[in-house]
C-alpha cells in the first residue's frame, strides 16, 4: 500500500545532498534552507501506516513503518537537521553539507525502517557519513580519531549483523523490526542489544563518543550529538522496552558520563561526555519500560537533541571564533561574546532540569517513573546525576569560558567576538524551543507515544512538591559549586578513559602488522620477486633480443644473402663483350665435359 | 549458382567498391589539403553508411553468400566479377567501413605533408580491402589482394618514420613472398576445377598429396599475414614506422586478412590437410602467444608493444580458428573484430601522444594522468579490453576460444592461459607508467588534453567495446549458420584423416 503523498524524508535529504554541487553559488544558501524544511514538511504531513514496501529478492523490505515512536524522532531529527544546516550556512565546503544531510537521512532511515534489513544498511550509512564530519576538521587527531571512530562502528556493526543473522536463522526467516522478546533472551538477542548499545555509548563501548565528538568539525559536532546515540535510543525503545539489563547500565552511564564531565578540561570533550549522561537516562527509561519511563526517553530525547545541540553550537562558536576549546584556555569572555553566552546558559539551565526549562520536563519523568517502578535506588541515583550535570554543565561551562579567570592569550581576546548571524539565528531557535517546551508542556507531551501516561503526567509536573524538590537540589548544587570552585578550577589534563584500550589495541596492532606480518609479507614479497618478476623479465627481454637477432637475423640475412648474390651476379654483366663470350664458352666446356665424363 | 543469393535492385557490394574509388579520383583534382581531408571523410562515411544496410538485410538464417553480383569479365579465361557475403566476411567488412573514417580523423593533423595524396592511399586501400573480404572470384581475389600492398608500401614510405625504407620493403617483399605461392597454389586449383569461383572449389575430391601442397602454400601466404610466430617480424617494424592511420588500417584490417583466408580457403577447400595440420598450427599458435606476450613485456616503445601485443592476440585467433569447433571459430571471428576494435584504439592513443611529445618511448609519455584525465580514461579501458577484462569485447572473445581450446584438448588450452596473465602483465605496466609514471614526465607543458575531434574519433570504438562485451549476442548472431556450414565443410571428410595421418611421416 504505498501512498502517493508519503515521501520519506530520507529521499528529500539524499537527493538533496546529490544535487548540492549542481546549486549556484548565489542560492546556495537559499537551498541549504529549503532542503531540510522540506524534510520536516514530509515529516509533519505523516499519517500512521505502513509506507514504501519493496520487494527485494526473497524479502520484503519496509520502508516507512509510521507511528507516534517513530513520528517524535522523526519530528525532532529533522528540525535539528533545519537548524545544524543554518548554523554551518558559512561553511564553504559543500561535501560538509552533502555527508551531514546524508548521516541524518540515514537516521531517518533507521526511525522509519519496519526491518532488520534496511535497518542495517541505513545504520552502515550513518557510520561512514558521520566519519567525515570528523575528518574534515583536517587537523591530524581528528584523522586518527576518525579512523578509531570507524573502526568501533564497524566492528559494532559486525555484531549487529551477527545478532541479525543469527535470528533470522532461529526464528526462520524473520527480519521484522520490533519488539525482540526481552524476557526470553538468546544470544541474538545480547548481539544486536550490543550493537544498539555501541551506538547509545553504553560503558564500556563508550570511548567513541568524546574521543570523536571533541575532534569533530564546529558545526559536524552539533549534527553528531543529535544523531547517532539518540537512533540508538530509539531503536532500543523498539525493541528492547523493558530489558532489564537497561537500568543499572542506564544509570552506570549517568554517573559514569557526570564524573568523566567534571574532570574534563575540555569544553566540547565535556559536553561530549555529558551526551553519555543523559543518553544514561534514556537507556534507563528504555530499560524500565513502563509507558511512562518509555514517554519520558522519548521526551528526553527530543528535549536533549535541542538543548544539547544549542551547548555543542554555544561552544562550538566560542572554537569557531577564538580557535580554543580548553577552560584552560578561556575565560571572561562575557564582554566580547555576550550572546553566545545567552544562549550557551539557556542550553545548561535547560539540561539542569531547570523549572521552566526543557530537560525539567523531561527528565523528572524517568526519574518519576523509576520511583513509581519502587526502583528507588535508579531514581536517587538518577536524581544525583542532575545534581552533578547542573555542576558542570550549568555552572561549570558558562562559568569557566565567560567569567572566572581570564586565560585567554592576547591573541584569542582579540579574535573573540560574537558569532556570524547564521549561528546566532540556529541558536536562538534552538533557545526558543527549549524555554517552549519547558513552559508549554502539551507541545511535546502531546507527541509522545503512550498518550494515557503522558496526560496523567503533565498535570502533576509542575506541582509544588516537584518544583521544590528540583529548586533545593539545584540550590545546593549551587552553593557547593562556588565553595568548591577551587577545586573545580580547569587544568590542562587528559582525562584517562577507556579510549586508551583503543590506542593501545591499535597500538599492539600496528606493532603485529610491523613485526610477524611484515615480515612474512617481505619475505612473500621477495619470493614474488626472485621466482616470479626477475625470471619473467628475463624471459621477455631474452624473447625480445631473440626477435631481433634470432628470428630477424634470419630474415634479414636472407634479404642481404639475396642481395649480397646479387652483387656478384652483376659483376658477371660487365657488359664488354670478350667477357661474355669467356664465360659462355667456358660454360659450354664443363657442359661437354661433364656430358663426356657421365 | 545455388552458392549465391543474388542481389535485386541496388548493388551495394559494388558500391562499396565504387564509392572510394571515385573518390580518390576525385581527389585528383584537387590541390587543397583541407578539401582532401573533409572530403576523405565524406567518402568514408558515406561507404560506412552504405554497409549498414548490409546488417539489416543480412538474412542470418543461410550459409549462402547474400547481395550477391555476378558479372562476366574476361569470358576466353573464365574469369568473373563475383561478389558476395556470408556470416564470416559480413562483420569484417563493418569494421572495415566503421574504421575507415577514424582514420581520416586520427590523420587531421597527423599528416601535414601530400595530404591529398595521402588520402588518396587511404581510399583505394579501403576499396581494396573490401574487395578482398566480398570477392568469390580468385582472379578478383588475388588482384585485389596484392593490390593492397601498394598503397600500403606508400603509406609507410612515405608518411612513415626514421627508418620507413628498412620497414616498408620488409613489409612489401615479406608478403609478396608468401603471396606467389598463393597465386600457384590458386591455378593448380583452376586447372584441376577448370573455374575460378572459389565456392566451387570447396567440398571437391582433392587427391591427398594435392590438398596438402595447396594447403602448405595457402598457408604460408596467410601465416604471413595473420601473422603467425614465426613469421612476424616484419609486423613491429612496419608498425613503429606507419603513420597512425596506416597502423590502425594495419592492425585492424590488414591482420585480418590472413585470418579470414584460413577460414575461406584452407578449411573448406582442404579439409583433409587442414586435420591434418591441425596439431602444428595449434603448437604454432599457443607458441605465438607466449612469445608475443614475453616481448611485448619488454618493450619500452608503446607502439612496439601493441605489435608485439597483436601478435599473442592473433595466436588466439588462429588457436580458435583451429580447434575446429563451434564455439572456437565463433570466438575467433568474434576476436578479430574485437581485436581491430580494441588494437585499433590503442595504435590511435599512441597517436595521439606521438603527436604531442613526438616519441614512442614510455619514458616521455609516463605520468600522463595529471595531464590528460580524458586521455588516460580512454586509455585505460582500451588496455582493460586488451588484456580481456571481464566486461569488454575481447573477454567475450578470448573466453569462447579457450571454451572451444578446452573441448578441443585441455593441454592446448592450458599452455594458452598463461598468455592471458601475460597480457595482463604487459598491458598494466604499460597503463601504470602512462598514468601514473615512475619519473615525472619530461615535457608536461606540452600534454594538452584531448579535443573534440580526437574524443569523438576514439568515443565509437568505448562503445563497440563495452557494446560487445556486454551484450555479443547481436554480433554472434549473424555468424552462427555459417560457421556451423563451414564446419560440416570441415568435418565431412573426418574419415580420410586416418589415411593422411598414415601417409605422412
Amino acid at each position: 500500500m504505498i501512498n502517493n503523498l508519503w515521501v520519506h524524508p530520507t529521499l528529500v535529504l539524499l537527493f538533496g545532498a546529490l544535487l548540492m554541487p549542481l546549486v549556484p553559488r548565489v542560492l546556495k544558501k537559499a537551498y541549504l534552507l529549503l532542503v531540510p524544511v522540506l524534510a520536516f514538511a514530509s515529516v509533519l504531513h505523516m499519517t500512521n501506516g505502513t509506507f514504501g514496501v519493496v520487494s527485494f529478492l526473497d524479502w520484503t523490505l519496509t520502508f516507512g513503518r509510521v507511528d507516534a515512536l517513530a513520528k517524535i524522532f522523526a519530528y525532532i531529527m529533522t528540525l535539528m537537521c533545519a537548524i545544524g544546516t543554518i548554523y554551518g550556512m558559512h561553511v564553504k565546503n559543500d561535501w560538509e553539507h552533502m555527508v551531514a544531510w546524508t548521516y541524518v537521512a540515514g537516521s531517518l532511515g533507521v526511525i522509519f525502517c519496519g526491518d532488520y534489513l534496511v535497518l542495517f544498511l541505513f545504520w552502515e550509512i550513518m557510520a561512514f557519513s558521520s566519519v567525515f564530519l570528523v575528518w574534515f576538521r583536517g587537523r591530524k587527531e581528528s584523522l586518527f580519531a576518525g579512523y578509531r571512530y570507524l573502526l568501533v562502528h564497524t566492528a559494532g556493526g559486525l555484531i549487529l549483523l551477527a545478532g541479525i543473522v543469527l535470528r533470522f536463522q532461529a526464528t526462520g526467516g524473520d527480519l521484522s523490526f520490533g519488539p525482540i522478546g526481552v524476557h526470553t533472551p538468546q544470544l541474538y538477542t545480547w548481539l544486536i542489544m550490543i550493537g544498539f548499545i555501541l551506538n547509545a555509548a553504553v560503558p564500556p563501548f563508550h570511548a567513541w563518543l568524546p574521543d570523536a565528538y571533541g575532534e569533530a568539525t564546529v558545526t559536524g559536532a552539533v549534527f553528531m550529538c543529535a544523531f547517532t546515540t539518540k537512533t540508538a535510543v530509539y531503536a532500543l525503545a523498539r525493541g528492547f522496552a523493558g530489558m532489564e539489563i537497561l537500568v543499572p547500565l542506564g544509570v552506570c552511564m549517568a554517573l559514569y558520563g557526570v564524573v568523566y564531565a567534571v574532570l574534563e578540561n575540555d569544553a566540547r570533550r565535556l559536553l561530549a561526555y555529558h551526551i553519555i549522561s543523559q543518553v544514561g537516562y534514556m537507556v534507563a527509561g528504555v530499560g524500565i519500560g513502563t509507558p511512562l519511563a518509555i514517554n519520558g526517553a522519548c521526551a528526553h530525547a527530543f528535549a536533549h537533541i535541542l538543548y544539547k545541540g544549542l551547548l555543542f553550537m554555544g561552544t562550538g562558536s566560542v572554537l569557531y571564533m577564538t580557535g580554543k576549546s580548553k577552560f584552560s584556555e578561556l575565560g571572561g569572555l562575557y564582554k566580547k561574546m555576550p550572546m553566545a553566552f545567552v544562549f550557551t546558559l539557556i542550553g545548561g539551565l535547560s539540561i539542569s532540569a531547570f523549572p521552566l526549562f526543557s530537560g525539567f520536563v523531561s527528565k523528572s519523568m524517568i526519574v518519576a517513573a523509576g520511583f513509581e517502578e519502587h526502583n528507588y535506588w535508579a531514581g536517587f541515583l538518577l536524581t544525583l546525576a542532575s545534581a552533578g550535570t547542573f555542576l558542570h554543565t550549568g555552572l561549570k561551562v558558562p562559568y569557566f569560558i565567560w567569567f572566572g579567570k581570564n586565560h585567554c592569550s592576547q591573541e584569542t581576546w582579540d579574535k573573540a567576538a560574537d558569532p556570524p548571524w547564521n549561528m546566532q539565528v540556529a541558536m536562538l531557535i534552538a533557545s526558543v524551543l527549549c524555554i517552549f517546551i519547558g513552559s508549554y508542556t502539551p507541545y511535546l507531551y502531546n507527541m509522545l507515544p503512550h498518550q494515557e501516561a503522558a496526560v496523567a503526567y503533565s498535570k502533576v509536573v509542575y506541582s509544588s512538591y516537584h518544583l521544590s524538590e528540583s529548586l533545593q537540589i539545584l540550590l545546593f548544587t549551587a552553593v557547593g559549586f562556588f565553595l568548591l570552585i577551587k577545586k573545580l578550577a580547569p587544568e590542562p589534563t587528559i582525562s584517562i578513559d577507556l579510549d586508551w584500550f583503543y590506542r593501545m589495541g591499535g597500538r599492539g596492532f600496528l606493532r603485529l602488522a610491523k613485526g610477524p606480518i611484515q615480515w612474512v609479507d617481505t619475505g612473500v614479497s621477495e619470493f614474488y620477486r626472485l621466482l616470479g618478476l626477475i625470471p619473467l623479465m628475463t624471459t621477455a627481454r631474452f624473447s625480445s633480443w631473440f626477435d631481433w637477432h634470432g628470428i630477424d637475423g634470419v630474415v634479414d640475412g636472407t634479404a642481404s644473402g639475396v642481395r649480397g648474390l646479387g652483387t656478384v651476379l652483376k659483376r658477371l654483366q660487365s657488359g664488354q663483350l670478350q667477357y661474355t663470350i669467356f664465360y659462355a664458352v667456358t660454360l659450354l666446356a664443363l657442359f661437354l665435359a661433364a656430358y663426356v665424363l657421365a | 549458382m545455388d552458392f549465391l543469393i543474388l542481389n535485386e535492385g541496388f548493388r551495394t557490394l559494388s558500391a562499396l567498391l565504387v564509392v572510394p574509388l571515385l573518390g580518390a579520383l576525385v581527389l585528383l583534382t584537387t590541390s587543397s589539403a583541407s578539401f582532401a581531408r573533409f572530403w576523405t571523410l565524406l567518402i568514408t562515411t558515406i561507404t560506412a553508411a552504405l554497409s549498414l544496410p548490409l546488417y539489416w538485410g543480412f538474412d542470418a538464417t543461410t550459409a549462402k553468400y547474400q547481395f550477391a553480383e555476378h558479372l562476366a569479365w574476361i569470358p576466353a579465361l573464365n574469369i568473373n566479377y563475383t561478389l558476395g557475403i556470408d556470416g564470416i566476411s559480413l562483420l569484417l567488412i563493418l569494421l572495415t567501413t566503421l574504421l575507415l573514417p577514424l582514420c581520416v580523423l586520427a590523420s587531421w593533423n597527423y599528416i601535414k605533408t601530400r595530404v591529398r595524396e595521402f588520402m588518396i592511399c587511404l581510399l583505394i586501400m579501403e576499396a581494396a580491402m573490401l574487395g578482398v573480404f566480398m570477392a568469390l572470384d580468385f582472379v578478383l581475389f588475388y588482384m585485389l589482394w596484392e593490390a593492397m600492398l601498394i598503397p600500403m608500401y606508400l603509406l609507410i614510405a612515405i608518411w612513415g618514420g626514421p627508418r620507413k625504407v628498412y620497414a616498408s620493403i620488409k613489409f612489401f617483399l615479406y608478403t609478396l613472398a608468401g603471396s606467389v605461392l598463393l597465386l600457384v597454389a590458386i591455378i593448380a586449383l583452376y586447372l584441376h576445377n577448370g573455374t575460378w569461383f572459389i565456392p566451387m572449389m570447396m567440398g571437391q575430391e582433392y587427391s591427398t598429396l594435392f590438398q596438402t601442397v595447396v594447403f602448405l602454400a595457402f598457408f604460408l601466404a596467410f601465416a604471413i599475414k595473420v601473422p603467425m610466430f614465426p613469421f612476424h617480424t616484419w609486423l613491429p617494424a612496419a608498425h613503429v614506422e606507419a603513420p597512425t592511420a596506416g597502423s590502425v588500417i594495419l592492425a585492424s584490417v590488414l591482420l585480418k586478412m590472413g585470418t579470414y583466408g584460413f577460414l575461406r580457403f584452407c578449411l573448406p577447400i582442404t579439409p583433409a590437410a587442414t586435420l591434418t595440420f591441425t596439431p602444428y598450427i595449434l603448437a604454432l599458435s599457443v607458441a605465438g602467444i607466449l612469445y608475443g606476450g614475453f616481448t611485448a613485456l619488454a618493450q619500452s616503445d608503446m607502439k612496439k608493444l601493441i605489435a608485439y601485443s597483436s601478435v599473442g592476440h592473433m595466436g588466439f585467433v588462429t588457436l580458435g580458428i583451429f580447434v575446429l569447433n563451434t564455439q572456437g571459430v565463433e570466438g575467433a571471428l568474434l576476436q578479430m573484430i574485437n581485436h581491430g576494435v580494441t588494437t585499433g584504439a590503442l595504435f590511435l592513443c599512441v597517436g595521439m601522444i606521438y603527436e604531442r611529445t613526438h616519441s614512442r618511448e614510455l619514458d616521455s609519455a609516463s605520468g600522463l594522468g595529471k595531464f590528460m584525465p580524458i586521455y588516460v580514461t580512454f586509455l585505460a579501458f582500451f588496455s582493460l579490453s586488451s588484456l580481456a577484462f571481464p566486461g569488454t569485447n575481447s573477454f567475450i572473445g578470448e573466453f569462447l576460444i579457450l571454451v572451444g581450446a578446452f573441448t578441443k584438448s585441455k593441454i592446448v588450452a592450458g599452455c594458452a592461459i598463461p598468455g592471458a596473465v601475460l597480457a595482463a602483465a604487459y598491458m598494466l605496466r604499460m597503463l601504470q607508467r602512462m598514468i601514473w609514471g615512475s619519473k615525472p614526465n619530461p615535457h608536461p607543458e606540452i600534454l594538452s588534453d584531448l579535443s573534440l575531434r580526437e574524443i569523438v574519433t576514439l568515443a565509437p570504438l568505448l562503445v563497440f567495446v563495452f557494446w560487445i562485451g556486454l551484450r555479443p549476442e547481436p554480433f554472434l548472431s549473424v555468424m552462427h549458420t555459417s560457421v556451423a556450414h563451414l564446419l560440416a565443410q570441415v568435418h565431412q571428410v573426418t574419415p580420410q584423416v586416418m589415411t593422411v595421418g598414415t601417409l605422412l611421416p
